[in-house]
């Protein structure tokens, strides 16, 4: 843990500058967790603050240290949730490109002969986002937690209070609809949505 | 068992973590921050005073009603409890209220 529970009783007794030291340990590492899990920058920083202002409102719930950090997780999780299910409400994805993406992508796979400029970057974070489209937003969250974050199941299992095998499912599920997906997309045709 | 195709995913997942870098936060994070926490605080401090405003005004709407129910009726009394029942039938029936003694009209339309 990178605080120690002191700091969080000082905040939780209402300290504001304990809570702000809180939030300078921990929002790098909130921001890139977001940052890959909704793929849009723009929007990161307003996902971060409102993991803090959650994190801020539900402190005096905390009881123990060793839970804080699959908690401030657990936050994250359902914040970037609440986010990408207001995006998929209002905007449809584009998939009909993917194929081109997937080829620029295979460039970069094979030894990184493409120099990819922010503009590159970009077409991948859209084409992983919409190749993710084929599972739910929980789904999608979880799967980049596992492959993206490199979180363990016994993490997991703490920040979804789920049980180990539950979460083995559904992880295996979750690829399995994302490999299909991605094989279809290959062979140029345009994967299902979640509904 | 794990295929190509499992394995083409995992080498895009990791080009999308390259993808992903972990952005600087910017200047106004912090300040923006505080701007939220205070005017979420404000907001949940004006909805309990809406509420707690709203239940003293239940209380006393309760306690009115309840003197005003528990109070003995003195003024006006019904004829029902003074009179016979024929009189009070009487009143309430006047031989000349226009609604009983007038003629029915019969409207009888062009439709």
């Amino acid at each position: 843990m990178l605080v120690d529970f002191e700091l969080i009783k000082r905040a939780q007794a209402g300290d504001g500058a304990a809570f702000n030291e809180i939030v300078l340990v921990y929002r790098k590492r909130i921001l890139g967790t977001i940052t890959r899990l909704i793929a849009r920058p723009e929007d990161v920083e307003d996902v971060a603050q409102e993991v803090f202002l959650r994190l801020y409102f539900s402190l005096d719930q905390l009881r123990t240290a060793e839970v804080f950090e699959p908690w401030l997780y657990r936050l994250t999780v359902n914040a970037a949730y609440d986010y990408l299910r207001k995006q998929r409400r209002r905007q449809e994805y584009r998939m009909s490109d993917l194929s081109e993406q997937q080829m620029l992508m295979a460039d970069a796979l094979a030894g990184g002969r493409v120099e990819r400029d922010e503009r590159d970057q970009k077409k991948i974070r859209e084409s992983v986002d919409a190749l993710l489209g084929v599972v739910s937003e929980a789904d999608r969250i979880l799967l980049m937690l596992k492959e993206l974050e490199g979180l363990s199941l016994k993490e997991l299992e703490k920040i979804y209070d789920i049980k180990e095998n539950a979460l083995k499912v559904r992880l295996f599920r979750a690829r399995q609809r994302v490999l299909k997906a991605f094989g279809a997309t290959a062979k140029g045709k345009e994967p299902a949505r979640a509904g | 068992m794990r295929g190509d195709s499992d394995e083409q995913l995992d080498a895009l997942f990791r080009v999308y973590r390259e993808a992903c870098p972990t952005p600087e936060p910017g200047a106004n994070f912090m300040p923006q921050l505080w701007h939220k926490i205070e005017s979420s605080q404000t907001l949940g401090f004006t909805l309990r005073r809406f509420a707690s405003a709203f239940v003293t005004a239940a209380v006393a709407a309760s306690l009115a009603l309840g003197v005003y129910m528990a109070m003995p009726r003195t003024a006006a009394p019904n004829p029902a409890y003074y009179s016979s029942y024929v009189e009070a039938l009487a009143a309430a029936n006047t031989i000349d209220t226009p609604d009983i003694v007038a003629p029915v009209r019969l409207d009888l339309g062009e439709n």
